[in-house]
Parts: C-alpha cells; structure tokens; sequence
C-alpha cells in the first residue's frame, strides 16, 4: 500500500504514487535549474510538462494502470533525457548559473520531527537536526530535565504536538538542510508567486486547529505506546513476570513450610499464642487445609500467569486452571464455614469475680511486672532454667507470641466500706454460658503484693488446651477515702477509669510516678490539688483584699462597680454562690 | 574526451539542420520528429529537443497547431514558416557545400 498523489501536470489528472512524485518533483525541479536562465525557460518547461504528462498518460492506458509509480516515472525521465544530457545540445546557451539567494532560502533548516531516526516521536532527533548536534546529547538533556518536576516531558509532549512530522523527501531534506540541488529555482515572478502559494498552502497544512493535532498527537502517542509495549516494553514486563516467578515460588516454599509447622510437625505449641488459639483443636486440621489452599491457589495463578508473560507459553491448559479455580473456591468455602461456626462459639458471655480484701496501709504503690509471667510448661519450653533466678525475661509489651490481645485494664474507685479490696473479674464468650464460664475459668492471672506495693502482671494467660474466645480481666482495686496512691508511669496505660498521663509532679523530676488521693468524688491527683490549693489560697487573698478596697471610696460609682466586678469573678472561680 | 567534444560539437551543428529538414515534410508532432532522429542514428533524449523549437519558433523559423489528442493533453505540431524555408534552403546550400568539403578533405580533390 502506498499514499497515492493527485497531480496536475500540463492540464491532466494524474494519480501517482508518493515516493513516484517525489522522483518526478525532483526530476521537474532539476529541469527547471537548469532552463532558469534560458529565455524561454516558462515555453519550455511547459512543454515538457505536457510531454510527460501525455507519457504518463500512456504508459497508464498501456499497462492498464490507474496510478503512477516509480518505475513509470523513471521510464519517462530516461525518455526525456537528464538534465547532463542536455547541457550536449544546447550547451553554452543557459550554463545554469546558480542564484546565491535561492540557494541560502533552501538550505536554511526547519524544524521537523524525524521519523527515520526517533526513539519516541522523533522530537530530539529533528531538534538535533535543526541546531546541528547529536540526537543522544539531546536525548540525554531531555531524560535529564524529565526530573525537573516532568518538566522535560511536558516540554517533549508540547514538542510533539507542535513539530511536524518529516514526511516527505523535501521536508526531510529542509530538516537536514541538506543543499537544495533538486529543489525549485524559481526565476519567473509566476513561478516564485506559484512557490509563495504552495508554502502557504503547507503552512496552513501544518497550522492544523490545535484539536486536530491533539488527536494526531494522541494517537500517534498511542502508537508509540503499543510499538513500546510489544518491544522494550514487553522487556520489562518479562522480568517483572520473572520476579514474580521467583519470589512466588518462595512464597510457596514458605507456605508449604508453615502448613507442615502448623499441622505440628515442629512447633504444636504454636496453637497456645493468638490468633491461633481462636482454633478448636478439632477444627485445625480442616482450617489449616481450607487456608493453605486460600492462600496457595491464588499464588500459584500468579505464577502461571507470569509464565505466561515470560515465556509466551500457556503453563497449564483450561481444564486445569478451572480445577484449579474450583478447589480455590472449595478452600474459600471450608474456610468461611469455619470461620461462621468458630464466630457462633462468641455468642453467649459470662463472667467470674474473685474477691481479695488486702492489708490497710496509708498509701499503696501500684506498678506493673514487666518479667513474663511462666508456667512451669512455658519453663521448660523456653529452657528457661528455674533455678537462675537472676535471669529475668522482660516482656516487651508489643512484640512476640502472646495469648490474648485483649490487656488487663484496672479500675480504681472508693471503698464505702473502708476496706481496700482488688476485684478479679473473668470474662470470656462461648457457645453457651456454660462453655463461657469454663472459658474463662480456664484464665490464669495473677498479681503480686508486698506489704502496700501492688504489682500487677501485664498480661493473662490461658491455660493449656483453652481456645481464645475473647477473654478479658478487669480489675477492680477499691480504697478507702484519704488513701494515697503511687501509680508508676508503666501502670498509667492499663489505668481505665481515670487519664493519668495528665497528672505531672513537680517534685518528681523523672516523671515516672505520679501520686494521687482518693476523695469523696473520685481519685485525685495531689499535684494537681495542691496547684489548686495554691490558686484557691491566691483568690482568696485577693478576695479579701478587694472587700478592704470596697470600703475606700463609697461613692465613686464607677470604682465600686470594677471592685465589685471582680469580687463576683474571685468568687465564682472559688466557687462561692452570690449573696442575694 | 577531444573526439568526444568534436563529435558532441558536429551533432550539435547538424541537430537543427536536421531538425528543420524533417518539420519541413510536414506537419509534425515534436515526438515525432524524436523517433525520426532516433532512425537516423542522431540519438537525441526528448528533453533536447524543446528548448531548440522553442528557439527556432522565436526566430520565427517554425510555427505549431494546438491539435487535441487521445490520450494526454493537447500537442503542439510543428510547421516551417516562409522564413523557416528560405533558412532551410539556405542551410541546404551550406550541407552541399560542407559535404563537399568533406569529401574533398577525405578524398582529395581530384577523385
């Protein structure tokens, strides 16, 4: 397939090809050159024009043809003879003498794009061609200022819609401003009127409204888009599908691996930390299958895809990939029925209070054990020698195995009875209340106290064997009226009915303990009193100051207002109801 | 090269002569009259030819007809005008001379 042309050529409507009117433009530039300064030059150029035409027109009919190509217009260029040949005939007549100014008009550049040596659009390579460089230092310059922000891609996309493509030989010479040998040396005022209208008419040609460029721009963009994803891109997307590959293999590996720990092969024990001890025994092995095939199935798809990619080759065929897709949603169906039945076994709630009344002392100091709490069984698992008895595993609050995320939260209230009293309360969910209650039986949490030092394990554990069904212990720790309270900095986050973090001490300059009252309405904290104290002793001073100065001048109206004023401020920060 | 140049200069010299002697048969069309050269072994490319009727119609030696052709546009034929004549006639008298001559230098001239 090839553009085909319109011409008018002495008087006829010839078709021809492209890359043909090329030949012939050049061929009919040239015999004009040459005839430029020859006197008849417009007779004799006609006529030859029209002998060429009627050629053309011949050859067509000949060979049945409808269109003109190369081999036509070479046919008829030998006929009529090349311009060296005319020089034997009439030599010495019109030696061609060449016009300094219409040599520089042509070899001056013009900026297009070009499309025989681009990487893109053609766009550094014809700004290349027009300042004289080479395209890689342009290109290099583009990629570089492209991280100014994209600024280099705006600029190259601008480029794109605004530059011309370099279609035909002309443009492609007047990008390289090769020397115009064979353009048009127009002498005659017509011929030069005829060349002004024809540049116009490519001017206007390029002046497209913006939208048509856009749209050219576009899908030009796309083009290059599809040339990029089927070549380098298609590069890149083979070695992403050879990472996912390898990494998924692993992956699987790991998988595979895990499934064998957690159907006890190594570590059974795993199954007493969460989220894992939300698992029935029964159920694991069915839950771990339905898992393990929720998580490999999709994996394995990856891969074999990525295969795909890679390699152009389907790995598996339709049959299997649909099995495979039906043991997936096999697994997605086990798990989720699983997953239901362990839900309804969070149903039902019960509780379990345990009641200690403590030893009376003036002030308790309350504070946390950060050193794990072990069995004997936890022990031995650990290899954890009891009789070191300095060793201490501190537990790091956030990080590692442990049984519950739920915390131990410690209330603090009044003791109307006068007795300090710490309230254990057990809670856990279940099927049923029974199963509830036994659930949380199954809870082991203990607390220190040595003389009024409280010290509170963070965390409980489950003993062996029980399920996680949303156990919790609360504390309640009830004391008198007047008793002080030392709460260390590490209790303040298990703390659940009061904001401690507030509570700052002056006198403490590490701001790791904070100590607090218990009053008629509620724990307070004595830093905060004392401020309060302080305030209140500073109102009151002024208070009384102010009654001496309402005495002073009994009938400067506007005094006695200011001074009573603010009597009515100090009194109601201090909480003092107006008289009247 | 030198043998060239004359052969070159010679053709040249007789090119219009020939020219006029054969638009001096009749009517004819400028391929025409290329096809004759051809036969006559004065191998000339088309491109030649025009630029030389032009001349000899601006000196008034031709004149032509627009006559509609079949295929293409319309051709010019070509036909000596009274001066062309009185040119051709004139040129014969010279090939007569320039022929003897000729032969005179080839063959010397009591042969």
């Amino acid at each position: 397939m090839e553009k085909t042309i319109i011409i008018n050529i002495g008087n006829t409507i010839i078709h021809i090809e492209e890359s043909a009117y090329e030949l012939l433009k050049a061929y009919l530039n040239e015999v004009k050159q040459h005839f430029a300064n020859h006197a008849d030059d417009l007779e004799i150029v006609t006529d030859i024009e029209n002998r060429i035409a009627e050629l053309l027109t011949e050859q067509l009919e000949e060979q049945k043809k409808q269109v003109v190509d190369a081999a036509n217009v070479n046919s008829v260029i030998t006929q009529m003879g090349r311009v060296h040949d005319f020089d034997t005939v009439e030599e010495g007549e019109e030696e061609p003498v060449l016009n300094n100014a219409y040599q520089y008009q042509y070899t001056e550049k013009k900026l297009y794009r070009d499309m025989d040596n681009r990487m893109v659009a053609g766009v550094c390579s014809g700004i290349a061609h027009y300042i004289n460089a080479d395209p890689k230092w342009i290109r290099l310059a583009t990629f570089l200022i492209s991280f100014v922000g994209g600024f280099g891609l705006l600029v190259y996309a601008l480029l794109w819609i605004i530059m011309p493509k370099a279609k035909s030989r002309i443009e492609r010479m007047e990008m390289k401003g090769e020397p115009a040998n064979l353009q048009g040396f127009q002498k005659n005022l017509d011929e030069e009127l005829q060349a002004v209208k024809e540049r116009l008419s490519e001017v206007n040609k390029h002046a497209q409204p913006i939208f048509g460029r856009l749209g050219i721009f576009i899908g030009e963009f796309f083009e290059w888009l599809g040339r990029f994803l089927s070549g380098t891109g298609k590069v890149i997307f083979k070695v992403i599908a050879g990472f996912i590959i390898v990494f998924g293999v692993l992956f699987l590996l790991a998988l595979i691996i895990s499934a064998a720990a957690f159907q006890g092969f190594w570590d059974a024990s795993i199954y007493e930390y969460f989220p894992f001890s939300i698992i029935n025994e029964s159920n694991r092995g069915i839950i771990l299958f339905g898992a393990f095939i929720v998580c490999f199935v999709p994996i394995l798809a990856l891969i074999l895809f990525s295969i795909r990619v890679a390699f152009n080759k389907q790995a598996i065929n339709k049959t299997l990939s649909f099995a495979l897709l039906i043991i997936w949603l096999a697994g997605v169906a086990v798990t989720g029925y699983q997953a239901a039945k362990i839900s309804s076994e969070f149903k039902q709630h019960a509780e379990l209070t345990q009641t200690a009344d403590l030893k009376t002392y003036k002030t308790y100091i309350l504070d946390i054990d950060k050193s794990k709490y072990f069995s004997k069984e936890d022990s031995i698992a650990y290899h954890i020698d009891a009789n070191q008895k300095s060793r201490i595993v501190v537990d790091d609050f956030e990080d590692g195995p442990f049984v519950s995320p739920n915390q131990i939260r410690i209330d603090i209230s009044k003791s109307e009875s006068g007795i300090t009293r710490l309230t254990q309360k057990y809670e856990s969910q279940g099927k049923t209340f029974q199963s509830a209650l036994q659930n949380a039986q199954n809870i082991s949490y203990s607390y220190g106290t040595k003389d009024s030092v409280l010290v509170f394990s963070p965390r409980f554990q489950l003993r062996k064997g029980t399920i996680w069904r949303n156990q919790e212990v609360r504390l309640n720790l009830e004391v008198p009226v007047g008793t002080r309270l030392i709460l260390k900095e590490d209790t303040y986050r298990y703390i659940n009915n009061y904001w401690t973090w507030d509570c700052k001490n002056t006198e403490n300059d590490h701001n790791d303990y904070s100590v607090w009252i218990m009053t008629e309405d509620g724990l307070k904290c004595v830093a905060q009193l004392k401020e309060e104290a302080i305030k209140k002793e500073k109102l009151q001073k002024e208070l009384f100051d102010l009654e001496l100065l309402r005495n002073n001048k009994p009938n400067d109206t506007i005094y006695q207002d200011s001074v009573s004023n603010r009597m009515r401020e100090v009194k109601d920060e201090l909480g003092i109801k107006p008289e009247q | 090269m030198i043998a060239e140049n004359t052969q070159t200069q010679m053709r040249k010299g007789i090119l219009e002569y020939c020219v006029l002697s054969i638009i001096s048969r009749g009517e004819i069309y400028a391929s025409d009259i290329i096809a004759e050269l051809r036969s006559a072994k004065l191998l000339v490319v088309e491109g030649t030819l025009y630029p030389l009727l032009t001349r000899l119609k601006n000196n008034g030696l031709l004149s032509y007809n627009w006559v509609e052709s079949t295929s293409g546009p319309p051709r010019k034929y070509y036909t000596l005008t009274e001066d062309g004549r009185g040119i051709l006639s004139q040129l014969d008298q010279t090939w007569q001379e320039l022929a003897y001559a000729v032969g005179v230098s080839q063959k010397g001239a009591n042969s």
